[in-house]
């Protein structure tokens, strides 16, 4: 498990990442509840925003590996390229499991009304996921982290609006409605509002199943393994 | 003992051929200098070797195992020195050890002495706790060095080991290379410094649009391209000596004077430098001589007819 104990270590090895690993999470938990929309307080709506940052961050650290050629050098280690893999998306996923326990049993514990704290923890904990797969496809397709991470911002930014994560869906055109269901941002919120309003099993098992489905796809695309 | 083996490579990057019907065998406790302009196929050389990449034709052999992907017992036995800098610079040097050990599954005290003996043997003891983003080029490429060494392998594969730094660093290593070497360590060394080569290497192989076109130790590899021998003798006056009765010495084929300095072209391994001094001191002083051999640089241009050295980069 060398590989995975090095990877929790190198994911809070800059500032960066400490920012975005630790100072933004908890400070979500803090932020106030709107008037009218979102349903829930404000931190979980930019925690999702925060979670797919987190998820190209802590993704970069396989890029810079194969950018520099640890994974050349590893490739003639006693180690697989499915083990490399596994043991780095087992650490970035504690990460993320951990930051979404801290911001919701944080928000519980400040006061905030969650509805269904669990839930909420297990819609984040989906989301956490496909951010990681969609970050890994994203890496992939990229030789310099700074590139990448840069037009991921905007990508993010897209998603994100898109998606309904910074205002409701409903004031979208009609076209920008149905294109948003391609986003997992678009089911990030649809779980959040399923917290708030919904009572019917099936439709949060459908919002978490098509993350479940993003996730699988992009780990795939993802994992290829890439030498040269 | 053979320990690697090629035997009829073919690899082929869509219709580039890179490796074309490559042979090569590997002896335990050789130093094998591998030496080719860019593009020659020494990278992909080395990656068809440690099966890193798949090849189309041929059989690859690695410590007694014929097919890649090779078992975890005898990649265990393999070092790689990367070109690039393989090491993480969020780490101390130290940690960078302990990461490629712990790969190798070194565990405890047997992990804990290997890092200790590879930082001593790279000299980089004094850094131990220190993060690679403040070492040198030189430094860190000690450090590259010594990741590939934690596991104490038996065959050590360095790809431009000594590329872009300065040369105390470059000493150092080639240092380290002899001395790995009296352990009785296999390597496997590319660079594009014929000095190197020259320097630690048991035997070169010459490698050139994907075929290894010469081997042998450089003695025999400079022999090949060695026609004729040149010997500049500087007197006290040419002009008392008798160049017709140098140009009647047995080999002789051309004596040419510029002052006071003879230069006589000979057949190669002609032997006759003995009578030409006689000759030469019967009539004047002898003030110096100066041999002028072929070496590995000449080797390589004429098999070639590339220069190497300008090339230096990535292959």
């Amino acid at each position: 498990m060398t590989i995975f104990w090095f990877s929790l270590k190198r994911s809070f090895s800059n500032t960066t990442n400490l920012i975005f690993l630790t100072l933004f999470p908890v400070g979500a938990i803090f932020l106030p509840m709107g008037e009218v929309w979102p349903f829930l307080p404000y931190g979980y709506q930019f925690f999702g925003i925060i979670v797919l940052f987190v998820g190209i961050r802590l993704a970069t650290i396989i890029l810079e590996d194969r950018a520099k050629g640890v994974v050349k050098r590893l490739a003639v280690a006693p180690v697989t390229h499915f083990q490399y893999l596994t043991q780095n998306l087992l650490a970035f996923s504690i990460i993320l499991i951990l930051q979404s326990i801290i911001v919701i049993y944080g928000g519980v514990l400040y006061g905030h009304e969650l509805y269904h704290p669990e839930w909420l923890l297990v819609l984040f904990i989906s989301f956490s996921f496909t951010s990681l797969a969609v970050a890994l496809a994203w890496i992939s397709l990229y030789r310099s982290k700074e590139t990448s991470f840069l037009v991921y911002m905007s990508v993010i930014f897209l998603i994100v609006f898109l998606g309904g994560l910074l205002m409701p869906i409903e004031a979208f055109p009609d076209i920008l409605q149905r294109i948003a269901v391609i986003f997992p941002t678009y089911w990030l919120s649809e779980g959040i509002v399923w917290i708030v309003f919904g009572n019917d099993i099936s439709e949060f098992l459908l919002i978490n199943g098509v993350l479940w489905l993003y996730t699988i796809i992009f780990l795939v695309i993802g994992s290829v393994r890439r030498i040269n | 003992m053979m320990i690697a083996s090629m035997q009829g490579v073919v690899k082929r990057y869509g219709s580039n051929i890179v490796l074309d019907y490559v042979d090569l065998a590997i002896d335990e406790g050789e130093i094998i200098g591998l030496l080719g302009p860019n593009g020659a196929g020494k990278t992909t050389l080395i990656q068809t070797l440690t099966g890193m990449i798949p090849f189309e034709k041929g059989q690859v052999t690695l410590f007694g195992d014929v097919k890649a992907p090779f078992s975890n017992k005898n990649k265990e036995k393999i070092g790689l020195v990367t070109q690039e800098i393989t090491i993480f610079e969020e780490l101390t040097a130290k940690e960078n050890l302990q990461f490629f050990a712990g790969v190798y599954g070194l565990k405890g005290e047997e992990k804990k002495n290997s890092v200790q003996e590879a930082l001593e043997f790279v000299g980089l003891s004094d850094r131990a706790n220190k993060m690679p983003k403040k070492f040198s080029g030189g430094m860190k490429r000690r450090l590259n060095i010594a990741c590939a060494l934690t596991h104490r392998p038996r065959f050590i594969i360095m790809d431009e080991p000594t590329v872009g730094i300065d040369p105390q660093s470059r000493n150092y290593i080639l240092e380290a290379v002899k001395k790995l070497r009296e352990e009785g360590t296999t390597i496997l060394y590319t660079t594009h410094y014929m000095e190197e080569v020259q320097a630690i290497a048991s035997r070169v192989v010459i490698m050139d649009q994907g075929q290894i076109i010469k081997e042998g130790t450089v003695d025999e590899l400079i022999k090949t391209i060695q026609h004729e021998e040149k010997v500049k003798i500087d007197v006290t006056d040419a002009g008392q000596i008798p160049l017709n009765k140098l140009e009647s010495v047995t080999g002789v084929k051309q004596v040419n004077v510029d002052g006071n300095q003879i230069m006589i072209i000979s057949e190669a391994n002609s032997g006759n430098l003995d009578r030409i001094l006689s000759l030469i001191k019967a009539h004047a002083g002898v003030l110096g001589i100066q041999a002028d051999k072929p070496n590995l640089e000449d080797v390589f241009l004429t098999l070639t007819g590339k220069q190497l050295r300008d090339k230096v980069g990535e292959e």
